[in-house]
Order: structure tokens, then C-alpha cells, then sequence
């Protein structure tokens, strides 16, 4: 019997998801404890324990433990916050300021009070090193150590924790970087190194010496919290496989993270995406839209048999290059406030009132309206079972923050104030949900609509109607998605080498020597995380573009094709992938095709949670009715008695016809007039379009096979 | 037929047009091959209702913002009832509402139930489209023949189907082919538009959309209008300059604007400014009076939305024959490039009326274009030095300038190239490029600062065009703050010969190995330099963007 726990550290609480072979998944949550995180995880794991039948210690309890899977956003704080170390940085004599500059943008460009972010690295620590390679890595002038040696001492005496190293065109030989970083390694053996070509040995200087420099900056933090986490886990007697989930969706050891901590800059929501895919398989589908609503952010992605990836993400206006997931945030969530801009129009957000003051019913002292304000007023959110009862709402605070920012200079009374809010907040949501679908590609209509984070089940059917999508699945571990989906995560090793080269006149032998350089050593990785030989696999992409194009199209090569140097089929999926990113290939005209980047990424398969198959249990849900109450209604902006489920005494084939309202501990799921729910084999909540019964078969199909 | 407005529903009609634009730029910048647009985003994306009214726009480049509504007006009218479901229409002419030749922009009309409701439009800078020179730069030119070839409101597919001779009696005219593939990704963007906006009308209908969009536009122009009336009423005179108009050494020209502002409109009248040149450093009234609008709008609230409301209570008042409205037919391609000189005039008017909201000068554009064939790849190759160009930004009260943003037309929307990829696709090897110290105007708020490039240059025989100014005149500093530095181009050549080229130049016969220098400058400084924080100082100091010599000098800094 394996037992697995999924911990997704956030700003307000630390979510567990335990699964063990066989059982239904358990959910848990502490109070996140920002200045240590490790004592939240020990907290909750304490928790969890005690909550064993029979209850066990911690310490014994931690030593059935097998896998712990966490998701942290030390990273990302330390971004967001300017928190990081102080970083000094080796870089080629004439390009000081790239780093600094950013090619030059200002995002905003009507703004003169829009500032330059601050860099990364302070122009003082950035040293010029002489030395120089030209575009094919041919060495035009040699390094001169002699400065290298001289920046050292420069940053011995300033303290500095992280250096990194970047130098011009390094990408096409790396024996510059290597040089310096043993000089370094050498004088200063306590500082954090990240050196470019071992972490993007990529064309594009710029992306390279910010993603490097990122590196740095995060990565002693995250050591220390590595630190913390493991003497503390040490400490209780775990000692089973920790495993850290990295922005790609993958998970990576410890050690790794370590060296490489520019990898978990988007650790925390990584888990989602992936944990959608699993909840869609009953209803025979092989890809979703993933959204999290949380205080101040609501989170949107796509996934297609896999999440999907990009290779140029940012973060706070830092460009980063390593492959992440392609989740797109706006600042939506319960939080938002409300307000009126010079024109008198109501608009949400982006600004939060966050957990502290908090939305006004929280009666933390906020005065201003909040999404979660107008939910309360709505009938949506139950006063007295906010967070299953721990929490008592203040009905008539909303009311009066509603009333005074919005009803009253709108004309409108308080419940059309709160409706409009509602349904600007959704308007919203639904643009961020079209960021990832039809600006990829996507119809989201195609797609099951999975919203996760507590409020998000409540808004997702007017999202839904908004974007036309007639299929949402709301898991039952809605509230904790990201731990849960933690769970579901491979190992994941991504490597890029920059190839220059037309693809009718490829030097294949090169070509596949570089693919197996990358995939040996995906394979030591994986032997070193004891993935034994039969569960993995080595996936190849290019990236290409048609010559004189700028931007490349990275898509999947079959191994086979590469071994037989399969030109022309490979120009075939190319043509393939760039029509259905951009709706058109010049496949007709042929022009000639260029490769840019050759990547591989090393998959390691580990165990899943696996399903007790739920039994049938037939349509009716009468005995999970707890009451009645009142609730507005989209459909027809009216307000109207709506009975209220149960969601923990719904069973598999339970069918509701909309409008209704399902509660649960952590979650609240409204189901508008427009639509009727049924709940699924994985027991999730199967909310479909009114005579969309097609979509959700499997729910039903039971009766007939069993009688 | 008046539906009831819903001012929820408008917020909804507000975000859903901002989100239809902006996917519309999306496409474009993943399709399009020319680097101006994929990398430099030099197009303008919008919506705009059946008479042309601008709902929304997505502007990558402010200076082509509002050039695209009057011209939409005009093709209106052009074929009246002969505009179907399915048409695309062409048009460049700066004859007829065009603002620069080499802005070409595709219109879409948007039928829905029988009915002409809104227009979807694209505007591109192209890459080439005829005239004399590759690329549209012709110094040399006098009329616009010499400069482009003329495209008034053509229609290039009708009721869906694709004209073969209009469209091969185009591009017949045009140099690089790219440029077709470039024009059918405009009207990709446009389809994609049209689309979006089919889906909202079907969705509430048309009652519902004309009357919601009144409303938005009554909305937007409340707002510009309570900007302005933060404006003390009165008459406020400024002048910018431009020197050397391509044919006369020496040559300087007067842009004069007076604004007045009553109330909750302004008006801007340039009567007072200077004739037209016989060169190509002409405006258009479109270029023109979009370098006005874009000045104005860094002044007020960035969050008020782009549409006719916005510009409603702004009034803007250029005599045809003038720098800033040549007349018929003059050449006109460095029009844009008046924007500068043209903001400058405008923030000298205001500066003491709104000390808070106007910049100190800004660098002025200097730029440069090297053509020649790769010795190693034996293919030529085409560059825009873009990371050379950009310069600081003027500082106001409170923010320093930007460092290394470009001129004020672009704001920070156009992109160094990437220095590796600069020397995968030119022969040059990149030396320098770096902020420039000591190059910002001094103040209590410093300009931004401007950069230095250096580069070996790595093919024979290699041709230099240079289109610009700020190489006589400095950004201007404001209430005490100090001017910034002159931009420069210098080549020095490997015989030891230095050539300077004029501001706009062509220069021919370029060898290899020959050092390319440039320095675009700062922008100016705002407040007494004294007043600076001196903890500030000492920290620039320490990063070496200022000398310890020039802190003593222009700020009394003393340890």
C-alpha cells in the first residue's frame, strides 16, 4: 500500500491531498506560516495523523509516508517581493546593461509614471569580462581570467551570495562560461553559481542572461527553505522520496531544485493543469480548461493529452526562458474590489483587499466592496457556512460597501449593484479563459471547464455561458486541485541546445548525437531518482519557423524520424502545428524551413493515485437536500427560492436540475437555471447544459447495464 | 428600437471590444514575417462601428493611432452602397487620409442580419511598396511618386472572392514578396475580428450594441472631458524644431501650435507653423494630428479607453501646406518622424500649466539602415539598427525619464533586436551597446539615460541609410533641469578615414571592417539639479551611469 501526500504551500493556507492505494483521496489544509513554511507542513502532516484510524503519532505516521510531493512559492515570493539574494554577474565586455534594459520595452506606453523594473543584479556587480566568441562560437579574442579574478574580489568584499555567468554566444560553445565558473567555484566555494549554457544553452542572449540571473537570485532562498523542510521532515522520521514540483508540470528531486531553482518560479500552480485531465477521463475526454480562483488571482490553462508549455514566460516583467506551463493569471478572484472609474463605469479589480482586511463581510475592518461581498449578497455564499461554519460572514457589512461605492452612485439598489459586480467579475474571468484558448487556437467550446479554489464553482457557469461552453467538471478536492495534481506528476528533465540549420540540409549525424548527448543524460537524472529503465521516455521537439520568420514553432519529432533524418516529414508536422497555431502554412509555396532549438525532455513515470470505482447509485438526490434558500438568478436577474444539496451525501448518478446550490466543507458550487448536474464515477460534479445529457452518458448509462 | 442601457452590459461591450483588438495584434504579431512588425510591432490594430466611429484599438505604436478612423470615414463614403459582406479594401494614399505611405491598411466590413454594423481595420508598416528606394526612405524624393506607389480605397476581395488582377497589379509595384504575406496576415487579423464581433451581436443584438455603444462613447468622452478641465482655461503657445530637410545643409523649419483650452475642450492650431519643404520631411495631417493626440493622452489618466469619445472634445486645426500638411504632391515618408518636435512644442505650451503632467524633451529619433550581402551566407541582408536608436525619455515632476525607451511616437513599444540574433541574420559583430554615462539631462529628476552602440561592420560594399534629427538640438530641459546630449552616427573607416553622414543621408561603398559608432542621447531633466536626492546620486555614482566629476558639476554633489 502506497501513501502519498501532495502539498501546495499558498499565501493563506497549505493544502494537503493524501492518497493511498485504493482509497478515496483525503484533503486537508493548515494555516500557511509564511516566515518558516516547513512548520505549516509539519502542522498539517500533525494533523493528518491524528485523523488515521486509529489516530497515530507524527512520528509514526511519518514513517508509512512513501511520497511527498510539494509545491512551494518561496520563488516566486522572493520575485515578486524583491527579496532575493544579492547577486553579482560575469558578462562579456559591451553588453553591461541587457539585463537592465529588457530590449528596451515599457509595457505601458501612455504612461510616463510607469517605471523600469529594478534589476536583477545592482550595474556596480555586473563586471565586463574581455573575451570574446563569435556567432559560430569560434573564439575571436580569449577570456581574460585576470578580470574574471578581479570581479571575484569585488564581490567577496560586497557580500554577494549568487553570481551567475552569461556571455555572448556562448550557446555555440561553452568553453568561456566553463572557464570562468572554476575560477569561481575555486575562490568562492559558499556562493550559489548558475552558469547560462548549464541552465539554457539557447540562442537569444537576452532571454539567457535574464533566466540565468533569475536563477541566481532565487536560488539561495530556496536552498534554505530546502533546508528547513527536509531537517524538519528528517526530524519526524520521514524517509520516504521527496519529490518538488517545478514550473513545467513535472517534478524534479531536491537536489536539482537546488541547483537549478529558476525551475520552481511557478511551482505552486503547476499541479493544476495536469490534475484536470485525470477528472475529465470519464466522460472519454483527453483534454480541459483548468481555472483556480483564489483572493486576488484567478489562473487559467489549457491541456491537450498534456498541459500545454511555452518556452518564453515571464515573471514580474522578468523574462524566463526554461519551459513552464502556460498559465495565464489576472487579477480576478474573491478579493477584487468593486469600484467606478471617471466615466461611471463599474469595474473589478485588479486591486484586492486580499485576506487582510479582507473582503468586507469578513468584518476584518475592509470597507470596500469585494467579489465575495456580492456573492454574500447574492444568496451564493451561506453566512453561516463559510468555510463549513469556522468563519461567521457579515451580511450587513457587504450590504453597506455595496451600497455606498456602487449601488448609490449607479442608481442601482444594492442587489443589482451586487449583480453587476457578479457579473463583471465573470466577464473578466471569461476574457482571462480566452488568453490561453482562442488566442492559442482553441475553441473553448471543445473543451470540459474544470474551475477549482473555493469561489471558483460559483462563477463558473456564467463563464461558461459567456465563452459557450457547455461542460464543467467540478473534483470533489476543487478547493485543494494543486495538491491533488501534484500527485499526478512525472519527473520531468528538459534540455535545449541552439541548431542552427536549414532543415532540407540538416547534418543529421550531429543532429541525433546532441538528441542522445540530451537524453543520456535525462538518463543519469533519472537513474539518480531511481526510475528504473522501462518507465521513461525521451520526447524530441524542434523549434522551427519559415526563414526570415521570427518567432519559431516548437512542436514534437518522432525518434524515428530523426534516426532516418526524415526531412520532408518533419517539414509535414511543422506545416501542421503553424497552421493550427495561426490558422494558415505556407506548405503550398514550400519556402525553406529553419531550425533554431533542438530539445528533449527525460519523463520519468511515477505512481498515480489510483480509484476505487464508485458503485451506481441511482438518480435521486432528495436525501441530500439540507434546505432551501434564496439566490439571484442570471438567467432571469431575478431572485429565486433555490433548494441547497449536500455535496458530501451526493453519490455517483445523483442528478439536480439547475437552478441549485451544493455545498461543501470548502467549496460552493452554484448551478445556474441554464444548466443541470449529475455527479460522475470520480464522484465530481458533472454540470452540463440542459439537454446536453449527451455529454455526461457515462453517468447514466449504468442503469441499463446493471438491470 | 432603443434598447434600455444596461451600464453593467456596457462594461461587458467595453471589455469584450479591448479583448477583440487585442487578440487581433495577437495574430498579427505571430504571423507576419517582415521584423518591423513581428519584432517592432509597428502596426495598429481596431474596431469601428458602421460610419467609422473608432470603438477600440490595440496601438503597438502610438503614432499610427488615430489614422485609421478618418480614413474608415473616407472609404464610407468612397463606395457607399457598393460595400458587401465578405469586401477587403485596401488603402495607403496619404492623399486621402493616409498617414505614411508605407503604412498600408486592410478594412473588413462587418455585415450582420443584411446590415453594415462595424468595420475591422489593420494598419502594417511594410516592408517595402515601390517608389524609388527599398524600403520607402527616399531622401531624395520631391513627390510622392518617387517615394511609394498610391493606394486609394481599392478593393482587393469582393463579396469574398479575391480580385487576381487588382491584387497582382499591387504587388506587381512591390519590391519583396514578403510584403504579400504580410498583407494577408492583416486580413487574417481583420477575419478574426469580424468574427468576434459576429459572435457579440449575436449574443445581444443590434439594438442593444448601437445603443450601448453610444452610451461608451458618451462614457470615455465624460471622462476626457473632466481631464481637461483639470487644464486652467487659456491660449498657451510652444515651438519644436526641425533641422535640415534632406536637400539644404543648414535648412531649419518652426513647428508653432497654440492650444486653447475652454472648459472641457482644446483645441490645438498650428496656422503659425512653418510652409512645407521641397524634400520628403513632410507630415500628413493624419501623422500630424496623431503625434498631437498621442502627446496629449500621456498627460491624462492611461486607463481611459480608445475610442470616439476620447477624442471628441479635442480639436486639431493644420493649414494644408504646411511641415505638418504638406499638399498635393509633396513627399512625405519622414512624416512620423515629426512627432518629436511636434510633442516638444506641445510640453513647452503646457509646462506652466501643468507642471505635474508634461516631460521634459525627449531624445529625438536618430536612425540608421545597413544593407549589404553576408560574406559567409552569401545572402543579403537588411537591418534597422533599432537597439541604436532609442534613447532616454524626458523626466517630469517626481519619475526620472526611462532609460533606453526610443522616441516619444513609439514610447517604448519598439524592441532591440536580441544581440545573438543580430549577428546570426547581419556579417556585424556587436562591440558595445550599453547605457551611455553621463548622458541623461540633469535635474532634481534626471532624463532617461541614452545608450551607445558599436559595431564592426562585416560585409563589403555595404549601403547606409540614415533618417532622423536630435544631432543639432539636445533634449530641453524643464523648470530648472538641465538639456541632455546630441545623437550622433560616426563610421570609422578601416583606411582611418572618419565619414559623419547627415541626418538624412545615403551612404554607399561601406567597407568591411569599418566601425560603426552611434550614440543616441538622453532625455532632458525636470527641476533644479541641487534639489536631487543625494542618496540617489551617490548610488548612480556607484553604478557609473553618472561620472563623480559630472555630479559635481551639474548637481554641487559633495561627499
Amino acid at each position: 500500500m502506497t501513501l502519498k501526500i501532495g502539498i501546495d504551500v499558498g499565501g493563506t493556507f497549505t493544502d494537503f491531498a493524501v492518497t493511498r492505494d485504493g482509497a478515496e483521496p483525503a484533503i486537508f489544509k493548515s494555516l500557511s506560516t509564511p516566515s518558516d513554511p516547513s512548520i505549516a507542513v509539519v502542522n498539517g502532516l500533525t494533523d493528518i495523523a491524528a485523523a488515521q484510524t486509529p489516530p497515530q503519532t507524527l512520528e509514526a505516521f511519518a514513517a508509512t509516508i512513501d511520497t511527498i510531493v510539494h509545491g512551494t512559492t518561496v520563488t516566486t515570493n522572493a520575485t515578486l517581493t524583491h527579496t532575493g539574494a544579492k547577486c553579482g554577474l560575469l558578462t562579456t565586455e559591451g553588453v553591461r546593461d541587457a539585463l537592465e534594459m529588457r530590449r528596451g520595452i515599457r509595457e505601458e506606453q501612455y504612461n510616463n509614471r510607469y517605471t523600469n523594473v529594478k534589476p536583477l543584479v545592482p550595474r556596480y556587480l555586473r563586471a565586463c569580462i574581455k573575451g570574446r566568441l563569435d556567432r559560430n562560437g569560434n573564439e575571436v579574442t580569449p577570456l581574460d581570467l585576470d578580470q574574471v579574478r578581479q570581479a571575484i574580489a569585488l564581490f567577496k568584499q560586497d557580500g554577494v551570495q549568487a553570481v551567475s555567468i552569461c556571455f555572448m554566444n556562448s550557446f555555440a560553445n561553452p568553453a568561456h562560461e566553463q572557464a570562468a565558473a572554476k575560477l569561481v567555484r575555486q575562490e568562492m566555494p559558499g556562493a550559489y553559481l548558475s552558469v547560462s549554457t548549464d541552465l539554457l544553452p539557447s540562442i537569444r542572449f537576452y532571454e539567457r542572461i535574464s533566466t540565468t540571473a533569475l536563477n541566481s537570485y532565487v536560488g539561495p532562498k530556496l536552498n534554505h527553505y530546502l533546508d528547513q523542510l527536509v531537517g524538519r521532515l528528517k526530524g519526524i522520521g520521514f524517509h520516504g522520496l521527496l519529490l518538488i514540483m517545478q514550473s513545467n508540470g513535472g517534478v524534479i528531486s531536491p537536489q536539482l531544485a537546488r541547483e537549478k531553482a529558476a525551475l520552481t518560479l511557478l511551482s505552486g500552480p503547476a499541479g493544476g493543469p495536469g490534475a484536470g485531465l485525470f477528472y475529465v477521463k470519464p466522460h472519454n475526454q483527453d483534454k480541459c480548461i483548468t481555472t483556480d480562483m483564489g483572493g486576488t488571482s484567478f489562473e487559467a490553462s489549457v491541456a491537450v493529452g498534456s498541459p500545454m508549455i511555452k518556452n518564453d514566460g515571464e515573471i514580474a516583467r522578468h523574462k524566463i526562458a526554461l519551459p513552464m506551463l502556460d498559465i495565464h493569471t489576472i487579477g480576478a478572484g474573491g478579493g477584487s474590489i468593486g469600484w467606478l472609474d471617471e466615466g461611471g463605469m463599474l469595474r473589478m479589480g485588479p486591486q484586492s483587499a486580499g485576506a487582510d482586511p479582507g473582503p468586507a463581510c469578513y468584518g476584518k475592518g475592509g470597507k470596500l466592496p469585494a467579489t465575495t461581498d456580492a456573492n454574500v449578497v447574492l444568496g451564493y455564499l451561506d453566512p453561516n457556512y463559510f468555510a463549513g461554519g469556522k468563519m461567521k460572514l457579515d451580511v450587513g457589512a457587504a450590504r453597506t460597501a455595496i451600497e455606498t461605492h456602487i449601488a448609490r452612485p449607479m442608481g442601482l439598489s444594492i442587489e443589482e449593484a451586487a449583480a453587476g459586480m457578479y457579473r463583471v467579475a465573470c466577464n473578466n474571468m471569461a476574457q482571462g479563459v480566452r488568453e490561453v484558448t482562442i488566442k492559442r487556437g482553441f475553441d473553448p467550446r471543445e473543451f470540459p471547464f474544470i474551475p477549482a479554489g473555493g469561489a471558483g464553482p460559483i462563477h463558473s457557469c456564467l463563464i461558461c455561458e459567456e465563452l459557450e461552453i457547455p461542460l464543467q467538471i467540478v473534483p470533489r478536492e476543487s478547493s485543494v486541485l494543486c495538491a491533488f495534481g501534484m500527485l499526478m506528476s512525472e519527473l520531468k528533465h528538459d534540455f535545449v541546445r541552439t541548431f542552427v540549420s536549414k532543415l532540407d540540409a540538416v547534418d543529421w549525424k550531429k543532429l541525433t548525437a546532441m538528441v542522445d548527448e540530451m537524453a543520456a543524460e535525462g538518463a543519469r537524472q533519472l537513474t539518480e531518482e531511481r526510475i528504473p529503465e522501462a518507465r521513461r521516455r525521451h520526447d524530441i521537439k524542434f523549434d522551427c519557423r519559415y526563414i526570415k520568420q521570427y518567432h519559431e514553432v516548437s512542436f514534437l519529432v518522432p525518434r524515428d524520424l530523426v534516426a532516418k533524418g526524415d526531412a520532408a516529414a518533419i517539414a509535414r508536422a511543422f506545416h501542421a502545428e503553424h497552421n493550427r497555431l495561426y490558422g494558415y502554412s505556407l506548405e503550398a509555396e514550400n519556402p525553406p524551413i529553419e531550425i533554431i532549438n533542438v530539445r528533449v525532455q527525460s519523463i520519468g513515470f511515477t505512481d498515480k493515485p489510483s480509484y476505487r470505482g464508485d458503485a451506481w447509485a441511482g438518480d435521486d438526490a432528495a436525501s441530500a437536500v439540507k434546505g432551501q434558500r434564496s439566490m439571484y438568478i442570471p438567467e432571469t436577474k431575478k431572485f429565486a427560492e433555490v433548494p441547497v444539496y449536500d455535496g458530501h451525501k451526493m453519490r455517483f448518478g445523483n442528478r439536480i436540475d439547475g437552478p441549485a446550490m451544493i455545498e461543501q466543507e470548502t467549496t460552493a458550487i452554484f448551478v445556474s437555471a441554464a444548466y443541470d448536474c449529475v455527479v460522475d464515477a470520480l464522484g465530481s460534479f458533472a454540470i452540463y447544459r440542459k439537454g446536453r445529457e449527451d455529454l455526461v452518458q457515462s453517468c447514466f448509462a449504468r442503469e441499463e447495464a446493471t438491470a | 428600437m432603443n434598447a434600455r442601457i444596461d451600464p453593467i452590459l456596457l462594461s461587458v461591450y467595453a471589455r469584450t471590444f479591448k479583448s477583440i483588438t487585442d487578440e487581433m495584434s495577437i495574430s498579427m504579431e505571430q504571423t507576419t514575417r517582415s521584423p518591423i512588425l513581428c519584432e517592432a510591432k509597428d502596426y495598429v490594430t481596431g474596431l469601428y462601428d458602421a460610419d467609422g466611429n473608432m470603438l477600440e484599438q490595440t496601438e503597438n505604436l502610438p503614432i499610427l493611432a488615430f489614422s485609421l478612423a478618418p480614413v474608415c470615414k473616407y472609404i464610407k463614403d468612397y463606395f457607399g452602397d457598393e460595400i458587401y459582406p465578405g469586401d477587403v479594401i485596401f488603402h495607403n494614399d496619404v492623399f486621402s487620409l493616409g498617414n505614411q505611405n508605407n503604412d498600408v491598411a486592410a478594412f473588413k466590413p462587418v455585415f450582420y442580419e443584411d446590415k453594415l454594423v462595424a468595420w475591422t481595420a489593420v494598419k502594417g508598416h511594410q516592408a517595402d511598396i515601390g517608389g524609388n528606394v527599398a524600403g520607402g526612405y527616399n531622401p531624395n524624393a520631391v513627390e510622392v511618386w518617387q517615394e511609394a506607389l498610391r493606394i486609394p480605397p481599392v478593393k482587393v476581395v469582393e463579396r469574398g472572392k479575391l480580385r487576381k488582377d487588382v491584387w497582382n497589379l499591387i504587388f506587381a509595384n512591390v519590391r519583396l514578396d514578403i510584403v504579400q504575406h504580410d498583407m494577408k496576415a492583416e486580413m487574417g487579423a481583420c477575419t478574426v475580428g469580424e468574427r468576434r464581433m459576429l459572435e457579440l451581436l449575436r449574443k445581444y443584438g443590434v439594438a442593444s450594441y448601437e445603443t450601448h455603444k453610444q452610451a461608451l462613447f458618451d462614457a470615455t468622452r465624460k471622462m476626457m472631458e473632466a481631464e481637461i478641465a483639470k487644464i486652467p482655461n487659456g491660449k498657451y503657445s510652444g515651438e519644436g524644431y526641425v533641422y535640415f530637410d534632406g536637400r539644404f545643409v543648414g535648412s531649419k523649419y518652426t513647428i508653432r501650435v497654440d492650444i486653447e483650452v475652454k472648459d472641457k475642450s482644446i483645441k490645438f492650431d498650428y496656422s503659425k507653423t512653418d510652409p512645407q519643404t521641397n524634400g520628403f520631411v513632410n507630415g500628413t495631417f493624419t501623422s500630424s494630428a496623431s503625434a498631437t493626440i498621442l502627446t496629449l493622452l500621456q498627460m491624462v489618466n492611461p486607463d481611459i479607453p480608445h475610442n470616439e469619445g476620447m477624442v471628441q472634445p479635442i480639436e486639431i486645426v493644420i493649414p494644408e501646406g504646411t511641415i505638418l500638411n504638406a499638399a498635393y504632391p509633396k513627399a512625405t515618408t519622414f512624416g512620423n518622424h515629426l512627432c518629436p518636435p511636434n510633442a516638444d512644442a506641445i510640453q513647452r505650451a503646457l509646462a506652466p500649466v501643468m507642471p505635474d503632467r508634461v516631460t521634459a524633451g525627449w531624445n529625438n529619433l536618430l536612425a540608421s539602415l545597413t544593407t549589404g550581402i553576408d560574406p559567409e551566407k552569401n545572402e543579403k541582408y537588411v537591418d534597422i539598427g533599432f537597439m541604436g536608436l532609442k534613447g532616454g525619455s524626458g523626466a517630469m515632476r517626481g519619475i526620472d525619464g526611462y532609460d533606453h525607451i526610443g522616441m516619444i511616437d513609439a514610447s517604448g513599444g519598439v524592441l532591440d533586436q536580441d544581440y545573438e540574433m543580430f549577428e546570426q541574420q547581419t556579417p556585424h559583430r556587436l562591440l558595445k551597446h550599453e547605457l551611455l554615462t553621463d548622458s541623461a539631462g540633469a535635474g532634481e529628476w534626471r532624463g532617461g539615460l541614452g545608450v551607445e552602440t558599436i559595431f564592426e561592420i562585416g560585409s563589403e560594399d555595404t549601403q547606409l541609410v540614415t533618417f532622423g534629427d536630435g544631432d543639432f538640438e539636445p533634449a530641453f530641459g524643464l523648470f530648472g533641469g538641465k538639456e541632455a546630449g546630441l545623437n550622433f552616427i560616426r563610421l570609422h573607416y578601416p583606411d582611418g578615414q572618419t565619414v559623419v553622414p547627415k541626418n538624412k543621408d545615403l551612404i554607399t561603398g561601406v567597407p568591411k571592417g569599418t566601425i560603426y559608432h552611434q550614440v543616441a542621447s538622453g532625455g532632458g531633466g525636470y527641476g533644479d539639479p541641487k534639489k536631487r536626492d543625494r542618496k540617489v546620486l551617490a548610488e548612480e555614482i556607484r553604478n557609473g551611469v553618472i561620472t563623480p566629476e559630472a555630479a559635481v558639476r551639474d548637481y554641487g554633489y559633495s561627499e
